[in-house]
């Protein structure tokens, strides 16, 4: 059976079982890479996975389940494991949509070029970009990561009322992480490309740019500690929001997991902060018509405008229990349970430059890495993280720094912002942050 | 698959040149049940199920893995890996396997949970749920799950192996939310055993709600650590996470064999403190980390890895073997089909040693007992590590002092090797969920109490 086949038949079988309401997510995904190292392929992978996952609801009673095995007997036994389920799960509150008309957009998720990449063409690539990175810099000592591949997914989204919509998507990436080192000191630079255009996938400038990622943290030192003005770099800004993206769901705040709980229409962030959920920007992977629970999306979900907050973001279930509308930000993997998720998350670029924010303070440090996020909570909002960067005096750069810790609260974080810049990085990410300044941090070193 | 049908794929990667053909066939039956808000939020059982395929030339691996059991499909992928290298068939030779079937378990009186129907969890979830919120009315929230895992192995390959092994691992996680004023604190407990139903039977879940609630609530009010360098002494059990992310890892022939560890070349030198000793251990019975056999089928052993500080052995799967020397040490792990076996740890501790945990306080004037750790990481190549404090305490003039929050460790894994400078008695091993190239595989870490005398603490 394909996907479609497989869907087909939960739909009718479910049916035939009786049940009340239920939907499915399906996918079928292709995926094709190769790892060099030392200018040899060592490594070649091909995978093909599928999956189809049911949620029913029986007398309004969940249960869920999912079969890797696309044969009628296996699907069956799907059906017949999540009835099974309802007999112990509390009721939901919550029905199924019918079919709506989706947005007319082109959210350029695939591109047919990329069904003709082979494997020839990774490993061309892949030793051109090994080859790029060991000549990147006279200080490269090793190149542990040289990946080149893509993947092609086919999705499907269905229901008991009627619901029935399918997305083709690809993706191409390559990228290279090296080792520089100077002395007994090393350090780690990594870029990464993906997308659907592989004219931007030059071994030199991706190799260039691993270097110096590399390179312009080595004769790092400490700073000594206190109370410092940092600028969130626009790679690591994304990591930092991406981390707290739950408190903005209705699910968190309705289950006393954020701090965000009784706030809509209240300042929680400085007034030049607005954080959107953008879901029909072409091109950009979080892009989605429909969301996992067959909701139509929002092109712009205001989140956050001028730090006051003005939506949470539902799914069916949370968008019930508040007697709102969902706002189409339902998510769900064929194995997994329903969630709430951001489609892509936006804070719109301010018009300052990197170097007019790290000027606006005379010591400033300019964080370009993040080590590790244990110490990060969404519940309490905890930050407390190793950070690497450049340490700026009036504007100039003094010196690279490591072996320092940043501890503040994300939420007390969002009143201090003090500036945005006006460029993103270039990264195929559905986080789009520029570069943050943000006075009052403590720096441990 | 049937040995004719395995016996075929082999024979098509042999015959397209493959120095070692590999067929790993994985069925796993899961199950979970989750609590929050006091209601039964999800339950699910549902069935994995695929076919990896692995194919080595020299010591270059081609991977290929579907959840499609159709004979053609699975000798199509054989003939995709191989023409990526451009490998022309050679048309001779039939393969056939020994027909020596070897069948592990540890599981030899599981209380199997297939067989275990669903509302025997409800109760352990609404036990926990309920103890945990009578601790205090700051308690705004219990987030409990008891999960299970059924795992049947099937591992063949061209040097004749054929081995199954029947996995069963359950594991219960349980986080506690407590709020004043707007602050938030959670903690939470995740034990875990390679065991079936018997271990919730077992567990003590009013002991583990109680102490969650009780650490969120004492936590909620501490305050912050000034952050800076000094002693730390480090609590036992999840503490061993520290050398697991800081020295397990580049240990591992994954980072050795791409010269991507600090601790390249560094076989027979002395890289800690003489008071310690440490081990990887596949065969504890029924610790979570631990396999009769590893993923690539070689029966687990118990892995001697520093002994007195002197750098002993690296963790080796077969390519880390091939490429460093050094000798297989059954430590090939996968998370599932969907990943080629990398070398892993399994249950990695220090061994106890003689200090106590009062002579590591009386030894230090100021600095912090981490007393609980959350998580960490660590970048092999770097020796970088970072550790959350879940539950910390300033230690003032050899006393325990003020409970502190938000305290990160920060270092680098072989520079703090030789700071250990005590070791307690107290060794204990507790679950983790490992994440690396394979996937996330449960182990176990495991350390006694041990004093650091210099680490940078993040705090403000």
């Amino acid at each position: 059976m394909d996907l479609e086949q497989a869907a087909g038949f939960v739909l009718e079988e479910g049916k035939r079982y009786g049940i009340d309401s239920f939907d499915l997510i399906a996918t079928d995904s292709e995926d094709i890479g190769i790892e060099v190292f030392k200018g040899r392929i060592v490594s070649t992978e091909t995978s093909r996975s599928r999956g189809v996952g049911i949620r029913v609801l029986n007398n309004s009673r969940p249960g869920y389940s999912y079969s890797e095995r696309f044969s009628k007997e296996a699907l069956s036994r799907m059906i017949r494991d999540a009835m099974d389920q309802t007999e112990i799960t509390d009721p939901l509150d919550m029905e199924l949509p019918g079919p709506k008309p989706l947005a007319e957009v082109d959210l350029k998720h695939y591109n047919s070029e990329l069904e003709k990449l082979d494997f020839s063409w990774m490993r061309e690539l892949g030793q051109a970009l090994d080859h790029a990175s060991w000549e990147s810099d006279k200080r490269v000592e090793n190149v542990p990561h040289v990946g080149v591949g893509k993947s092609s997914t086919q999705s499907l989204i269905a229901n008991s009322n009627g619901v029935f919509v399918k997305k083709e998507s690809n993706v191409a990436y390559c990228g290279t992480g090296l080792v520089v080192a100077e002395g007994d000191i090393k350090k780690m630079g990594s870029y990464y490309r993906s997308g659907r255009d592989i004219s931007k996938f030059d071994p030199s400038y991706i190799a260039k740019e691993a270097a110096n990622r590399g390179t312009e943290l080595l004769g790092a030192k400490p700073l000594s500690s206190g109370v410092y003005t940092i600028l969130l770099g626009n790679r690591i800004s994304p990591q930092i929001f991406g981390m707290f993206s739950s408190p903005y769901f209705a699910d968190a705040v309705q289950k006393g997991s954020s701090r965000l709980v009784g706030k809509l229409g209240s300042e929680v962030a400085s007034p030049i902060l607005s954080l959107y959920c953008e879901a029909h920007t072409p091109d950009y992977p979080g892009s989605r018509l429909v969301d996992a629970e067959g909701i139509p999306t929002s092109a712009r979900t205001k989140v956050l405008e001028n730090g006051v907050l003005k939506s949470y973001l539902y799914n069916l279930e949370s968008a019930k229990k508040d007697n709102v509308s969902p706002t189409g930000h339902g998510v769900r993997s064929y194995s997994g349970r329903a969630g709430t998720s951001f489609s892509n998350m936006i804070v719109p670029l301010g018009n300052k430059t990197r170097e007019e924010l790290l000027a606006s303070d005379s010591h400033c440090i300019l964080v370009t890495k993040l080590e590790g996020g244990a110490g990060c909570s969404a519940v309490s909002g905890e930050i407390s993280i190793g950070i690497q960067g450049i340490y700026y005096k009036n504007g100039k750069p003094e010196h690279a720094v490591d072996r320092i810790t940043m501890n503040t609260n994300y939420f007390d974080l969002l009143h201090k912002i003090q500036g945005i810049s006006n460029e993103y990085s270039d990264s195929y990410s559905s986080i789009k942050i520029p570069d943050i300044l943000i006075s009052e941090i403590h720096i441990a070193g | 698959m049937n040995q004719s049908n395995i016996e075929t794929l082999i024979d098509a990667g042999k015959k397209r040149k493959a120095d070692f053909v590999e067929i790993y066939e994985e069925e796993s039956r899961n199950s979970s049940i989750a609590l929050r808000d006091q209601k039964i939020e999800q339950s699910l059982a549902a069935t994995d199920y695929g076919i990896g395929i692995r194919l080595v030339y020299g010591t270059d691996v081609l991977y290929a893995y579907t959840s499609n059991d159709d004979q053609q499909h699975l000798l199509s992928l054989i003939h995709l890996l191989a023409d990526s290298r451009g490998e022309v068939t050679d048309g001779s030779g039939v393969f056939t396997l020994p027909g020596d079937i070897s069948k592990y378990s540890f599981s030899k009186n599981i209380h199997d949970p297939r067989k275990v129907p669903p509302f025997r969890r409800l109760e352990l979830l609404q036990t926990a749920d309920s103890v945990a919120r009578k601790v205090s009315s700051k308690i705004i929230q219990v987030g409990v799950s008891a999960s299970d895992i059924v795992t049947n192995v099937l591992i063949a390959n061209s040097e004749g192996l054929w081995v199954e092994d029947l996995r069963v691992r359950s594991r219960f996680f349980l986080s506690v939310t407590a709020e004043n004023k707007g602050e938030r604190f959670v903690a939470s407990e995740s034990p875990g055993a390679l065991k079936g139903f018997e271990f919730f039977e077992g567990l003590p879940v009013e002991d583990l709600a109680r102490k969650a609630g009780e650490r969120a609530l004492f936590m909620l009010d501490a305050g912050y650590i000034e952050g800076k360098k000094m002693p730390v002494v480090m609590g036992n059990g999840f503490g061993g996470v520290i050398f697991h992310e800081a020295c397990g890892h580049p240990l591992e022939t994954e980072a050795i064999r791409k010269k991507s560890s600090p601790f390249v070349g560094k076989l027979g030198e002395q890289i800690a403190g003489s008071c310690l000793t440490a081990y990887d251990d596949g065969t504890l019975e029924e610790q979570y980390g631990s396999l009769k056999v590893d993923d690539e089928g070689m029966p687990t052993q118990k892995t001697l890895l520093i002994e007195n500080g002197i750098l002993k052995a690296y963790l080796a799967d077969k390519i880390g073997s091939m490429e460093t020397g050094s000798p297989r040490t059954a430590s090939g792990r996968r998370e599932s089909y969907q990943y080629a076996p990398v070398s892993r740890m399994r249950n990695t501790y220090i061994e106890a040693g003689n200090d106590s945990l009062e002579e590591m306080f009386a030894s230090v004037d100021f600095g912090l007992y981490a007393k609980r750790m959350g998580g960490g990481s660590v970048n092999p190549a770097t020796g970088e590590f970072n550790f959350a404090v879940e539950e910390g305490y300033v230690i003032r003039n050899g006393k325990i002092s003020e409970p502190v929050r938000g305290a990160t460790l920060i270092g680098k894994g072989h520079e703090i090797l030789p700071k250990i400078s005590m070791v307690g008695k107290d060794l204990e091993l507790a679950a983790g969920t490992c994440g690396a190239s394979s996937g996330s595989i449960p182990v176990t870490v495991g350390q006694p109490s041990l004093k650091v005398d210099e680490i940078l603490v993040g705090g403000r």
